[in-house]
């Protein structure tokens, strides 16, 4: 037992050193106003400055990138949120058959590499309805299939934990069409998962790459690897601070996905 | 207007397996009709056609003078109880209530004091703030069966209701649907596999099989004289026993020879199977005019009444004795001689 303890114990501090190492070399270049060559464990705790955050924030280059990195989140989360609920709601309820394809749908992204998506997608909408190349956020739906293999499992443990049927049966005979039943009988029991998912949407778009790069948008991870040539010790400052940032919003997920529904009282 | 509900010839397949086949039965306004057969006969599938769940191949449902199935469950206003706990988790008991009421775009304060009168009808008052999770299963169904008249429904739908609960509760929430039902005059459809729940709240009885309607009537019609032997095994418990009829209307036990007499009606000859309820057959002494004997195998203490298990000498059969009226006081291993009382027995070539 003690052995085994003792493997455990190994085995984080190992998976610690190993992320921790480069994020703390990521900070120190970032936020020490010290010459790269000159860093050592002399100086860990000399010239800590936020100064190269603070100026990459205010670049305006920076703030059209971020907020259209945002804004792309948000519209991803809201996209996965309304085709999901109601989609996965139906699946359970009428198909299981449907049901097997969707779930084994939303793992083709991890299959079908996020390049030959694009490269398609072009080609089919370029002549079509170049909406979809042309403008931003033409590429939301793009995003809405990258982030689908988080996504789906989320709001599919989510609806798997409710009697779905009896509540929908339930809210028929009571006079509530469909989109009644679905926005405020099912979703609200789920809204942990909706959450989650979202979060997740969120944190799967802030770090996309190859799809905005592809398709020439200049979202955040774009502006970052541009702005490394630029300004290193700006971008990288930038990076972490979105890293963390992805770690609050994971965070939170669990904070919600571990309300359970109807407890509300005892918050 | 009349709120009468009416299947005639409600037909339903799922694949091969024939759910409903030609279903026809009414409820009538007042009345509360159970749909009583094992699992699998179609009882729960009729229930759903009728609220809308299920589209029926065939046939037609109709509340009053008018067809429902066209309409869609949101559109047919029938209160429906689940087996299922269905209180909506994530609302109070008073939003439960009031979920219908808004769906209808009801008053706020005609919605208030329609939930109060709901709990005094449940006897629940005080509870509307309470989430589903801390209310009890009996108080759950109470609430549900409140919700279900809530939006004053046309006909109400039973869906094993009681199952759920366990037995002291299951008394007390039934007699409450009961008197809720008597009260407010609805008409009930009420879906249950127990025969002894259906005898007991219902006015009448349709007894299902492979989704055909075996019997409907009264209780007590249906239980002291059943169409045929599906009925009579199903409801309630009875004695099945292999005789030969030797002339119209006696029959001696297979591996018998004491003759006795059976119904005069159907069978003339041969072998047959004699249905006789548990409660149609006495003890009494051994030699004294006793249709057969027999050694006493078990003894069943049942409060009010007593059944005893008697093995017959003749052909071996297991016959149950069972008797409210005075204490049958014999020991397991006595000889006792049994007397049928056949006037209701049901004799069948069906095994």
């Amino acid at each position: 037992m003690r052995a085994r303890n003792a493997v455990w114990w190994l085995v984080l501090l190992v998976a610690t050193v190993f992320y921790a190492v480069p994020m703390l070399a990521m900070a120190r270049f970032a936020f020490q106003r010290i010459p790269v060559i000159k860093l050592s464990w002399g100086n860990v705790f000399d010239k800590w400055t936020a100064a190269p955050l603070v100026d990459s924030l205010r670049n305006p280059d920076f703030h059209r990138a971020g907020l259209l990195s945002l804004g792309l989140a948000v519209a991803t989360a809201a996209l996965t949120v309304l085709l999901l609920v109601p989609t996965m709601t139906f699946a359970h309820l009428r198909s299981p058959r449907m049901r097997r394809f969707i779930e084994l749908s939303s793992v083709l992204p991890f299959v079908v590499p996020a390049i030959a998506l694009v490269i398609g997608f072009a080609a089919a909408f370029r002549d079509t309805a170049p909406i979809f190349v042309r403008s931003s956020f033409g590429m939301v739906p793009l995003l809405v299939i990258t982030a689908l293999p988080f996504t789906h499992r989320t709001i599919e443990n989510g609806l798997s934990s409710l009697d779905l049927r009896t509540l929908a049966d339930a809210s028929r005979s009571l006079g509530a069409g469909w989109n009644r039943t679905i926005w405020t009988v099912i979703a609200p029991n789920i809204r942990g998962s909706i959450a989650t998912a979202s979060f997740l949407a969120l944190t799967v778009v802030l770090g996309e790459f190859t799809i905005a790069s592809l398709l020439l948008k200049n979202t955040l991870p774009l502006y970052l690897a541009y702005a490394q040539g630029q300004n290193p010790q700006g971008a990288f400052a930038v990076g972490l601070s979105l890293t963390a940032l992805s770690a609050v919003f994971i965070a939170l997920a669990n904070r919600f996905g571990g309300t359970r529904p109807g407890s509300r009282q005892q918050r | 207007m009349s709120r009468n509900l009416v299947f005639s010839e409600v037909r339903k397949s799922f694949g091969r397996t024939v759910a409903l086949d030609h279903f026809s039965v009414e409820v009538g306004e007042g009345e509360l009709v159970t749909l009583l057969g094992p699992s699998g006969c179609g009882k729960s599938t009729a229930l759903r056609v009728a609220a809308g769940f299920e589209v029926a191949d065939g046939g037609d449902v109709r509340v009053g003078d008018e067809s429902v199935l066209r309409k869609s469950a949101s559109e047919r206003n029938m209160g429906i109880v689940f087996q299922n706990y269905s209180l909506f988790p994530h609302l109070t008991v008073r939003e439960n209530l009031e979920f219908g009421m808004r769906v209808r775009r009801i008053d706020s304060q005609v919605r208030r004091a329609r939930v109060g009168e709901l709990l005094d009808l449940v006897r629940l008052t005080g509870l509307e703030q309470r989430f589903p999770h801390q209310l009890s299963g009996g108080q759950q169904q109470r609430v549900a069966l409140a919700r279900a008249l809530a939006v004053e429904p046309r006909v109400l739908l039973l869906d094993e209701p009681l199952s759920a609960l366990d037995a002291t509760v299951r008394l007390e929430v039934r007699e409450e649907i009961r008197r809720i039902q008597r009260d407010s005059g609805i008409a009930t459809l009420f879906v249950t596999h127990d025969q002894e729940e259906a005898l007991a709240i219902s006015d009448r009885v349709c007894v299902m099989s492979q989704g055909r309607v075996e019997q409907v009537g009264s209780p007590q019609a249906v239980y002291r004289y059943p169409n045929n032997p599906f009925v009579a095994r199903f409801v309630g418990r009875v004695n099945d026993m292999a005789v030969t009829v030797v002339s119209t209307g006696v029959a001696v036990l297979q591996g018998g020879a004491a003759k006795f007499a059976v119904p005069p009606i159907g069978i003339t000859s041969g072998e047959a199977r004699l249905l006789l309820r548990p409660e149609d057959v006495r003890l009494t002494s051994p030699h004294r005019g006793a249709t057969a004997l027999g050694i006493v195998d078990s003894v069943h203490f049942g409060g009010a009444t007593t059944s005893v298990d008697v093995e017959l000498k003749e052909g071996g059969h297991m016959v149950r004795v069972t008797d409210a009226t005075r204490e049958m006081t014999c020991a397991v291993g006595e000889e006792v001689g049994v007397v049928f009382d056949t006037e209701r027995a049901l004799l069948t070539r069906e095994a």
